[in-house]
């Protein structure tokens, strides 16, 4: 079964770190996704670039409108994702809870829909 | 470049549409694969189950905490991603504006870190 796992941090937060200090979350990153890759249970992800550069895109009566920004403003934003290999939502929410970011941010687990299903 | 598309959609809405509108969007994301793949600018996505499924894991003080649900109730939920290869900005709002959600739903659109700095 794959999950995603929405990783949702303070961007403004992440910034005031210097950067000894984000380059020892990157390698925490590393580490874990090193980990979980040797137990065929990486099967992606990305850090995304700060919502400032999001836009919002709809199409209503064959017309794009254009937002800029994220879909939503929240407290936390979402910073990146890791889609992953887990045997059930147990296994899934032990993984989300070794991404680093879960000790400052908050990590959406979701299971995705089996290819076969749609 | 890549790019996360992040679709949402009235989960309710969509829950109530008829099998053969349904099939009529599948079909419509099929479509918009099919075209992407050979140019190779389609990378990757997923559809996600209902946000009923979803947990939030946070860890702190080394405690893990889960609550049930999304990171956020929002008017439109999270129903998948597309990543995507685009050469700009302009190319991925046009890609994002021919996702068969962005007529009844709202596409997040987010420039993806390049993996050297991460």
């Amino acid at each position: 079964m794959q999950y995603l796992l929405l990783i949702y941090l303070e961007e403004s937060r992440w910034e005031r770190l210097d950067d000894p200090e984000q380059q020892k979350i990157y390698q925490e990153y590393r580490d874990l996704i090193g980990d979980l890759q040797k137990a065929g249970k990486f099967l992606g992800g990305n850090e995304l670039q700060p919502t400032s550069t999001a836009t919002t895109v709809r199409v209503r009566a064959g017309k794009k409108s254009i937002t800029d920004g994220p879909f939503a403003e929240t407290k936390e934003q979402l910073g990146g994702y890791f889609l992953v290999e887990a045997k059930d939502l147990d296994e899934a929410m032990e993984i989300a809870a070794r991404i680093p970011s879960a000790t400052t941010g908050s990590i959406e687990v979701r299971p995705v829909v089996p290819r076969q299903a749609q | 470049m890549q790019y996360l598309m992040l679709i949402y959609h009235e989960e309710r809405q969509w829950a109530e549409l008829p099998e053969a509108e349904k099939q009529k969007v599948y079909e419509g994301f099929r479509v918009l694969r099919e075209d992407l793949e050979p140019r190779e600018k389609f990378k990757g996505g997923n559809a996600l189950q209902p946000t009923p499924t979803a947990a939030t894991v946070r860890v702190r003080n080394g405690k893990r905490s889960v609550t049930d649900g999304p990171f956020a109730e929002t008017k439109e939920q999270l129903g998948g991603y597309i990543l995507v290869e685009a050469k700009d900005h302009e190319e991925a709002l046009a890609i994002a504006a021919r996702i068969p959600i962005a007529k009844s739903g709202s596409i997040e659109v987010r420039p993806v870190m390049p993996p050297q700095q991460a």
